[in-house]
């Protein structure tokens, strides 16, 4: 992959650029990360706002059609969770120069709208409008519900939510319903200044445009505005004293198991690189435990999988299965688990997994995107790493340490969404 | 063995196309400065192939039958093509959709190995009795997931709406009851007849060179005996078969699809037609449309609203759907809006807005080799080259998509599907 430079443009706040000509499409990443505590709700919907309008284009339907005239350039709106961190993201994406049907430059103007969006937004007597907010809140709230209709989401958010209601990471990142519903143009504004001043933030910039020219344009922005970044931690629970079950019934044909794991980390600095093999051993990929036995050896499900959340030290395994058959993939989970911590796995097994980790790192360099995503998500750790350096780490990884990291796993909770009779079961 | 090469010179882009000694077509692009290639080995068969011509009478198979057969053919006597991937490191996969069947992977390293393994199990059927039944639980398993995600059934009720005959209203998958039905044998009769090399296509993308791809073909490919196999157009009536349909399911949004059917007399769209028909849709409904920024003041749609010109072999439809608290009336919205663009036409300013927007997403497609690989398919499939799409894009007027509006998007055509919150649950 390309080489990254990295400069700081404030306090808590630095740029990353890749250089690279060999892509047809430029793109920018801004990432801002707050505490996942305080007015979770007005963070969420502050992306949205600002990508509605900003002074230049106040309008929605004049941004979008500045958007169309720059060859369809593509402008999104996220709120994301990364451990005990709300990150808040906006990015665009533009053809490069070269395609433009008549000259000027599509990218360099792309990214000037974007620092536009973010930096001077639509204000009426400094303020937002409530119209806008009245619509954004109705379309957070909408996007929230919408997000849960889809069960396997629902289970997984709220397996989450039981196993850590005492914690942080258990809310949801949108806020709560009630809390999206009482916003207000006030506490939209404040958190925007708030986000402005406190968020730890991270410009990625990956393309053939002039970094010098996007590097100034960042630093007068940042111009005035006092910085001081706030200080993001993340609680973690080294063991599960015990396994808490809960169960839900909707009138759905498919029930939906969730587990959810402590993996033996009492800080961020506690992860190693033998957590994650562990679990694409375990769950990941198609030479997995929980593939090939849950579904390939029992028939008991479409899917079976696990994933490792590494920075809040969690694990999460989830399946869509029959309800009937709860007990029976419940069992067969922990066995395979059971055999991970005693060394039951092959050789080849462990080899599979490294060489699939490492052809998914390969493959961040092939997408602008996806380069963006890589530096975005390192913006709360001391030193940038390549995927080539992770790679390295991977391939350092032994078969008694991914035993070892097996045998940290302690079951936290379990949430089984059930089907009920008028929903399922025929058949 | 003839190698054509096709050039674009404002994209610089080309790629190779082959047709084998096998009987297959094989289509190339080489992207030297990428890590990745892409690899797509696919058949022209997929849900709506609902029977098999023999001696031009067409036979029914059951309902799910190309999906089924896809998972199947993972597996071999001996080792499983998964565990032949595990070995290299690739991302493996296959789906099936309306009218194909596709078997892919995505790799950096040991290229030719992974080739050799695609071709070669593709190539190699091996169904049981037992090892079907086995099959029969997992993917019983698939229809149930896809019968609670609202989004699927939405489209299916419409289709279902909007079609008398034709199988694209049937479930990709089948039932639980149709997939009951398949055998070892009804799996050989088909894999017979779709997976002739002469029905199929080989497209790879990415880092890959052509030496690569051929010294493999070369190697593995089992020269072919038979013909591509012939599909059935099934002319349907214009009118559809309800004008609304509702589901009720545990959700908390309401969803909607609003579908207009196109009275089609040839089996398949040109590929003006379609660029026409999306240029029609975004100026109509797109983000800078002034029906989506009314609808979304207005409270009737959120920003997950979007529209899709779906088409294939004996089908196309216009689709404007998403979440909406009063689907009635959003549809009505939308209806209303259609007829005025039917009557006054598309102005040259909301055209030439809308066309910019689509050839730079054109563009854009070009950075993903899986993309491009997934392109070079569609294209063949549709009999067109690869570039026409942006060559078109680049050469339209106006007065073409006011041609094609006039065709299009007839009310007394469409049909709407609602999905509403089952109440007090």
């Amino acid at each position: 992959m390309n080489e990254v430079k990295q400069v700081r443009i404030a306090e808590g706040a630095d740029v990353c650029f890749v250089t690279a000509n060999r892509f047809k499409t430029g793109k920018a990443h801004i990432t801002m990360a707050m505490p996942l505590d305080g007015d979770i709700a007005a963070k969420a919907v502050l992306p949205f706002i600002l990508r509605r309008s900003c002074r230049k284009y106040p309008d929605f339907t004049s941004l979008n059609g500045y958007l169309d005239e720059l060859y369809g350039a593509t402008l999104q709106a996220g709120v994301e969770k990364l451990g005990e961190a709300q990150l808040i993201k906006m990015s665009v994406g533009a053809i490069d120069d070269r395609f433009a049907l008549d000259g000027g430059s599509v990218a360099e103007a792309a990214v000037g709208l974007l620092f536009d969006l973010f930096f001077d937004p639509k204000l009426e007597n400094g303020m937002f409008t409530k119209a806008d907010v009245d619509i954004e809140k109705r379309l957070l709230a909408e996007r929230m519900m919408s997000e849960l209709d889809d069960k396997r989401i629902y289970a997984q958010q709220k397996c989450v939510e039981l196993m850590c209601g005492e914690e942080a990471f258990g809310k949801n990142r949108y806020g709560t319903l009630a809390e999206i519903e009482s916003l207000t143009p006030e506490r939209v504004y404040d958190a925007w200044q708030s986000v402005l001043k406190t968020a730890v933030i991270r410009i990625v910039a990956v393309g053939s445009s002039d970094t010098a020219e996007i590097e100034k344009m960042l630093v007068d922005r940042f111009t005035g505005i006092e910085r001081s970044p706030s200080k993001i931690t993340t609680k973690f629970i080294k063991k599960a004293e015990k396994v808490n079950y809960f169960s839900e019934e909707q009138p759905v044909k498919q029930g939906k198991l969730v587990m959810g794991f402590r993996t033996g980390m009492g800080a961020k600095e506690d992860y190693t690189s033998a957590m994650t093999v562990m679990s694409d051993i375990f769950g990941g990929g198609i030479y997995s435990k929980l593939f090939l036995n849950v579904r390939e050896k029992m028939s008991l499900c479409y899917y079976c999988s696990s994933r490792l959340i590494r920075e809040k030290g969690i694990m999460i395994v989830q399946s869509g299965i029959e309800t009937k058959n709860e007990e029976k993939a419940r069992n067969a989970i922990l066995e395979q688990l059971d055999a991970m911590k005693s060394g039951d796995f092959k050789e080849e097994t462990l080899k599979a997994s490294l060489l699939s980790l490492n052809e998914t790192l390969r493959a961040y360099g092939d997408s602008p995107d996806d380069i963006c995503a890589w530096y975005s998500a390192q913006l709360l750790d001391e030193k940038l790493k390549t995927p080539e350096e992770r790679a390295a780490e991977f391939n350092a990884v032994t078969f008694d340490e991914v035993a070892d990291a097996a045998r940290k796993i302690t079951l936290d909770t379990v949430f089984m969404l059930t089907g009920t009779e008028a929903g399922g079961n025929e058949g | 063995m003839k190698v054509n090469t096709i050039k674009n010179e404002k994209l610089g882009e080309s790629y190779y196309e082959i047709k084998h000694p096998s009987g297959l077509t094989i289509l190339v692009m080489c992207k030297p400065d990428y890590a990745c290639t892409h690899a797509v080995f696919a058949t022209k068969y997929g849900s709506i192939d609902t029977k098999i011509e023999e001696n031009g009478v067409y036979r029914e198979i059951p309902n799910g039958t190309a999906h089924f057969l896809e998972h199947k053919l993972f597996e071999s006597e001996d080792i499983d093509a998964f565990e032949r991937f595990a070995k290299t490191g690739a991302e493996a996969n296959a789906f099936t959709s309306f009218d194909r069947t596709a078997y892919i992977f995505t790799c950096s390293d040991n290229f030719r190995q992974n080739l050799e393994i695609l071709l070669d199990f593709v190539q190699s059927p091996y169904f049981t009795e037992e090892t079907v039944k086995k099959e029969q639980g997992i993917i019983g398993q698939e229809i149930r997931m896809y019968k609670d995600v609202a989004g699927w059934e939405v489209m299916f009720n419409l289709l279902g709406a909007l079609y008398h005959e034709h199988p694209v209203k049937v479930d990709i998958a089948g039932t639980v009851e149709s997939i009951a039905e398949i055998t070892a044998e009804t799996l050989y009769g088909c894999y017979r007849n779709f997976y002739d090399l002469n029905n199929m296509l080989l497209a790879v993308a990415g880092s890959a060179t052509l030496e690569d791809v051929l010294e493999v073909a070369d190697r593995v490919l089992k020269k072919a005996g038979g013909k591509p196999a012939n599909r059935e157009f099934i002319r349907e009536p214009a009118t559809p078969v309800c004008r609304y349909i509702e589901e009720k399911l545990p959700v908390n949004v309401p969803r909607f699809m609003l579908g207009f059917k196109e009275d089609i007399k040839t089996p398949e769209r040109s590929l003006k037609e379609t660029v026409c028909v999306e240029i029609i849709h975004d100026v109509i409904a797109g983000k800078s449309s002034p029906l989506y920024k009314r609808m979304l003041e207005e409270g009737l749609i959120n920003t997950g609203f979007s529209n899709e010109y779906f088409t294939g072999f004996g089908f196309a439809c216009s689709f404007f759907g998403g979440d909406s608290n009063n689907p009635g009336k959003a549809a009505e919205e939308i209806r209303a809006e259609v007829q005025k663009f039917k009557q006054r036409g598309i102005g040259e300013k909301e055209f030439e807005r809308a066309r910019r927007k689509l050839y730079g997403r054109l563009v854009m497609m070009y950075d993903d080799v899986e993309e491009i690989a997934q392109n070079l398919v569609d294209a063949y499939l549709n009999g067109d080259g690869l570039f026409e799409e942006i060559e078109i894009c680049a050469g339209l007027t106006v007065d073409d998509v006011n041609e094609n509006l006039k065709e299009v998007l007839c009310d007394d055509n469409s049909a709407l599907s609602v999905i509403m919150p089952l109440k007090g649950e």
